[in-house]
């Protein structure tokens, strides 16, 4: 198992005294994360209104920062109601039965300076994926603030499917950014 | 009677912008009722690239129409006439600009960003908004309802003096 490493660095850190890295939520109003889509060969634009993060990180204790990320995908903003009620919809997120995607960490690497690579395993419409997230953490007027940006491909969670599912209607990549302040 | 003729470039940008209207007009109508599908996507695409082009022919159109002078109008027509006549074409020309204008800000406010043709990319004139996108739909669709209205004038009116005056003021725009 290649993660081997990671999940002794997790299992290690059960051990740790925890006290040094706390848990905290995030300023709603200096957080967001939108994301970028193609129509028709067209970008298209949109947002998540409501998500809520526990993150604890520490720059010189990795192995115990830690991050889940909770989106409620029926606060979608998108271009229209009728593509917002389409995008909730059982072809796309299926909101009903999926309302939420969430994003748990499962390692975080060091890439120099203010840069880091958070691995972790995303779920969307029940399906979980691991993912790599590079991340610019960086302390602004004294909060802590954590940025970057992922492409996912939407057919890897069966967002879009049946007419929904040709790239030349719908793109397969979506490019998703967030930038979360977090709580001090 | 005149037969002084407008020259060849105004006489096909006319008619040629006349087409595009009447087609983008059509297609318009028909794609706001359609539910959510790719079809709907592909349909709202070419609308948008309709109303481009049709954006750029007339700004060259007005250009066009500022350096080389029109024919005069039929001297049996009183000035009253004249002047409403300038004042209809005056309003066609403010909505053929104004309708693209609000087509565009509209989708621009959706957060759907115009690619003309799938190759050039029109900017967006602004932020994402779904209120004032909303706003932009609603002038658009008011606009394109005022514009039918005033084609239909103009139409009305040139079939008046073709047809009751006849003053053969539709020779000018005769190929």
């Amino acid at each position: 198992m290649k993660n081997a490493g990671l999940y002794l660095a997790l299992a290690v850190s059960v051990f740790l005294p925890l006290h040094e890295v706390v848990a905290g939520g995030i300023v709603a109003d200096k957080s967001s994360i939108t994301f970028v889509g193609k129509q028709m060969g067209a970008p298209v634009e949109g947002r998540f209104t409501r998500f809520d993060a526990d993150i604890a990180f520490n720059p010189a204790k990795l192995a115990q920062s830690h991050a889940l990320i909770t989106i409620d995908l029926n606060s979608i903003d998108l271009a229209s109601d009728e593509s917002e009620s389409e995008i909730k919809g059982k072809s796309w997120f299926n909101a009903a039965a999926f309302p939420k995607a969430v994003f748990e960490s499962t390692a975080i690497r060091a890439m120099g300076g203010d840069r880091f690579e958070v691995n972790g395993r995303l779920s969307i419409k029940g399906i979980t994926r691991d993912i790599v997230v590079p991340v610019q953490f960086r302390t602004v007027a004294g909060a802590q603030t954590a940025e970057g940006r992922l492409e996912i491909h939407r057919s890897d969670f069966k967002v879009g499917e049946g007419v929904w599912a040709d790239p030349d209607s719908v793109a397969e990549s979506v490019q998703v950014r967030f930038k979360v302040t977090l709580k001090p | 009677m005149n037969q002084e003729k407008y020259n060849s470039t105004a006489i096909t940008l006319h008619w040629l912008v006349a087409l595009l209207i009447v087609i983008a007009f059509s297609v318009g109508h028909y794609m706001a009722d359609l539910d959510l599908s790719p079809w709907k996507l592909k349909v709202f695409a070419w609308h948008k690239w309709m109303g481009v082009t049709i954006f750029a022919l007339v700004l060259f159109r007005i250009v066009w129409r500022f350096t080389h002078t029109a024919p005069a109008l039929p001297a049996a027509m009183s000035d009253l006439m004249k002047r409403l006549s300038g004042v209809a074409h005056l309003a066609i020309y403010l909505l053929m600009l104004a309708i693209p204008l609000t087509g565009w800000l509209h989708s621009s406010a959706a957060g759907v960003t115009v690619v003309y043709f799938n190759a050039l990319t029109i900017p967006d004139l602004v932020g994402k908004d779904k209120a004032l996108a909303h706003l932009f739909q609603e002038i658009h669709e008011t606009l394109n309802w005022a514009l039918l209205g005033l084609v239909m004038l103009h139409v009305a009116a040139a079939l008046k003096h073709q047809l009751v005056d006849r003053d053969n003021l539709l020779n000018r725009m005769r190929w």
